[in-house]
């Protein structure tokens, strides 16, 4: 006998609304079903009657925390339709923010992962650690989310010497504490026998299903934008792509963590090598007729705009493909065969952005048919008792 | 594999079925086929061209005609694969069956287009709710949103 739970679209413990419809046979999940729409904004349709310029702001405002990303991938887009060639400070400058934001997304998902895994020392560190991140971007750009730094053809603030001084000194500070707290990690054997061996998901279905991002990677698919199509800074700057072989939670952390330290070795080149000049050019109000397809990778994967221009100054079409959407049916074969109390870090796991792709869990009884809401912090107390239960893994390890 | 040995090489894979093929910049190819050849393409591109990453499907409505993109993403480059066919007879092949990630962009076009995929697994809605009327497609060009007339109880005072 097979019960169905419901969790979302309105829970309490998700910031953003999605359904998720579990099918459950005791603890067990067996089927998933997910309902999407509940954040749908029409941004697509709502492009096609904006300028090329006001689009860049429409397309900041998809995501609250990956907001520099869906600019970025439009204006390189656009940029490339309007023939233009921003200067090389411009660049170094909107990439330099792009690597900053990813630290702080990156970050952020880590304290999430703590907070979900019952490890909520962990959850205040890191977020306390965000706020530098946090300070240095609102310092570069005068915001804390909606940068607004991207334009046509270049960037629209510089930095000075203070201000790269300010950057090296904080991002220094965050390497020594992100090391401190992977040597935490590994010594903390609680911590990774609760991620071991959850949520997973093989190599092959992670290709079959277009996974992206963390997710991918910790699948062993080296699938990154920024080595396979580098755009604009990418290509002459040091850094590795972040892979890991375990397919599990603990995965998805490894690769974050091990991101993190390449995203403070991109930060530290950008700065030092940040080449002198203007910081944007000109552009022209209309595009010529054409189509570009623009990626770029987000703190959470690869994102992919699609612009057609007909020769005036508004788009044709604009396709926008957030990367939460890609992970979506990779997240239904990880939840299955699942735990109910894992239903949380699991789906952590992908850092869904609902707003990018566009909760309330509801389990139903497997004999009597009985439809019960659980709160998600119903559902976190219970996997905190099971794993307080369950037998330690003392094999597992911190792959670091 | 460079550019120019992709393109040479679909040449002659495709020959024919290709009804064009450009390649506009560095690693961003575009292929045109006709749509019954969309599954057979998709299937090659997956086994010999390493495309088993499907980025998304976009649609454009060209007034006639429908026009989709099917954006493909290797290792080393973006092969993005064009076919169009006429808005009167709006249907295409489910590439599921080779790609199973496919299955949420399907479904999004199927509703913001009204193109019916033809053996797609799961043909409910993706994100318009659920008492959206039926036969109103919001991508499409000549679709117009009309803002429902406010009706206050009792009246504006």
């Amino acid at each position: 006998m097979s019960f169905q739970i419901p969790i979302g679209p309105q829970h309490p413990a998700l910031k953003e609304p999605i359904s998720l419809r579990m099918t459950v046979e005791g603890e067990v999940i067996t089927d998933v079903d997910m309902r999407l729409g509940y954040n749908h904004r029409g941004m697509e349709k709502l492009a096609e009657e904006k300028s090329w310029l006001q689009n860049i702001y429409v397309t900041e405002r998809i995501c609250g925390i990956c907001s520099h990303s869906h600019a970025t991938c439009y204006v390189q887009g656009v940029e490339k339709l309007m023939e233009l060639a921003p200067p090389r400070r411009g660049l170094y400058i909107r990439y330099l923010v792009a690597e900053l934001e990813r630290v702080h997304s990156h970050l952020l998902w880590l304290g999430v992962a703590g907070h979900e895994a019952g490890f909520d020392s962990f959850f205040m560190y890191t977020w306390r650690d965000r706020e530098i991140v946090m300070d240095l971007l609102e310092m570069i750009s005068g915001n804390r989310v909606h940068y607004a730094i991207n334009t046509l053809g270049g960037v629209r603030r510089d930095i000075d010497e203070g201000q790269k001084a300010k950057i090296l000194e904080g991002v220094a500070t965050l390497r020594k504490r992100s090391e401190y707290y992977f040597y935490i990690g590994a010594n903390e054997p609680s911590f990774v026998a609760r991620i071991a061996g959850v949520g997973y998901l093989s190599k092959e279905s992670a290709i079959a299903l277009c996974a992206v991002g963390p997710v991918a990677r910790a699948s062993g698919v080296a699938r990154d934008v920024r080595k396979d199509d580098p755009c604009a800074v990418y290509g002459e700057l040091d850094f590795e792509v972040a892979t890991a072989d375990t397919c599990d939670v603990l995965g998805r952390v490894v690769v974050r963590v091990k991101e993190l330290l390449e995203s403070y070795k991109l930060i530290e080149q950008m700065v030092k090598g940040l080449p002198a000049g203007d910081i944007a050019v000109k552009a022209p109000r209309k595009a010529k007729p054409g189509e570009v397809v623009s990626r770029y990778e987000a703190p959470r994967g690869e994102n992919i705009h699609y612009i057609k221009a007909n020769g005036t100054d508004k788009p044709e079409r604009l396709k926008v493909r957030a990367p939460t959407l890609a992970n979506y049916p990779a997240t239904v074969e990880m939840l299955r065969k699942g735990f109910i109390a894992d239903i949380p870090l699991i789906f952590a796991a992908i850092d869904p952005c609902i707003c990018c792709a566009e909760r309330t869990v509801t389990l139903v009884a497997a004999g009597s048919g009985e439809e019960s809401v659980v709160r998600m912090s119903d559902l976190r107390r219970q996997a905190l008792a099971r794993h307080q239960n369950a037998p330690v893994k003392r094999n597992a390890v911190w792959p670091l | 594999m460079s550019d120019i040995e992709i393109v040479e090489s679909l040449k002659r894979d495709l020959g024919e079925k290709a009804l064009d093929l450009t390649n506009p910049d560095v690693r961003r190819i575009f292929v045109k086929i006709a749509p019954p050849e969309l599954v057979p393409v998709v299937t090659l591109l997956r086994d010999k061209y390493d495309c088993a990453y499907l980025a998304t499907i976009s649609g454009v409505d060209k007034g006639d005609t429908f026009e989709f993109l099917y954006h493909f993403a290797s290792p080393v480059a973006n092969i993005n694969l064009r076919t169009e066919f006429p808005k009167s007879e709006p249907r295409i092949a489910s590439i599921c069956a080779v790609i199973p990630g496919a299955v949420l962009y399907e479904r999004e076009l199927q509703e913001m287009f009204g193109v019916k995929v033809e053996g797609i697994p799961d043909p409910r809605r993706l994100v318009l709710p659920d008492d959206w009327p039926e036969g109103q497609y919001p991508l499409r060009k000549d679709w117009k949103h009309v803002r429902p007339q406010e009706v206050i109880p009792g009246g504006k005072s």
